[in-house]
């Protein structure tokens, strides 16, 4: 199609993208010149993949060798709620908290974290799987999903 | 929207056993009109500090954004199961949804 001069350069290397995008998530139909404008909105901002891709929940679950068990299911929506509160305090609190949270040698500005920020952090958080197996048998799991 | 209900079961040894479904959207209702004065409170002071050029006028937005993390409890749920030995289990489980 760019050799026929249906498409431009740009248009083609956006084409390409999609068509990684759409292999990805299983596609089977093959893009053409009508189907570009649906490629397109893709690139440009369909976050229903990137939100299906975002775990859910935090889960924590503790079996203690003594027959304790502990399941702690949390909704990351409530984090990433959170994250955002904190670009809403006032720059007066923010400045304190920043000046203690660097003296116990946490250099975060939570006044600096946008958005896009929090959902990469929520995406990364998908990979994350702690296990813990202790000597005296009790097991700690914590995962996202 | 806000979690509509709650569920909390309470197991220990030697006590009752504590079944509890509680109708949050009932407890919603009840708190909205405050909700909504609220809102215009803050709308206001908002107002009056964003013409006072003051930096910080975003108690609308705070508030805003409090109730979502509110809303965001949905699906919370705690599952504690504690075994003593020689005695019964107690038990605490706690669902939002």
């Amino acid at each position: 199609m760019l050799a026929s001069g249906k498409i431009t350069a740009e248009e083609a290397e956006r084409l390409l993208d999609a068509l990684d995008t759409r292999a990805a998530s299983g596609a089977e139909s093959v893009p053409s010149a009508e189907t570009i404008p649906a490629a397109q909105s893709a690139i440009k901002g369909d976050a229903t993949p990137l939100l299906n891709a975002l775990p859910k929940y935090l889960y924590v679950k503790v079996d203690s060798v003594d027959g304790d068990k502990v399941d702690v299911k949390v909704p990351l929506a409530l984090v990433r709620s959170g994250l955002k509160l904190t670009s809403l305090i006032p720059p007066q609190a923010m400045d304190q908290i920043n000046e203690q949270m660097t003296d116990k040698g946490i250099s975060i500005d939570f006044s600096n974290l946008k958005p896009e920020d929090i959902d990469e952090l929520v995406l990364a958080l998908r990979e994350m799987e702690v296990n813990v197996d202790a000597k005296n048998g009790d097991k700690v799991r914590v995962y996202c999903e | 929207m806000p979690p509509l209900s709650m569920w909390l079961y309470v197991a220990s040894p030697g006590h009752r056993k504590v079944r509890l479904w509680l109708p949050l959207f009932l407890l919603w209702l009840l708190l909205l009109p405050f909700v909504v004065i609220a809102l215009v409170v803050a709308v206001i002071v908002d107002s009056v500090l964003w013409i006072g050029g003051q930096r910080y006028h975003h108690y609308t937005l705070l508030l805003v954004r409090c109730l979502e993390l509110i809303s965001d409890t949905r699906g919370l749920v705690v599952s504690v199961n504690a075994d003593a030995p020689g005695e019964d289990s107690s038990e605490v489980h706690v669902a939002i949804s």
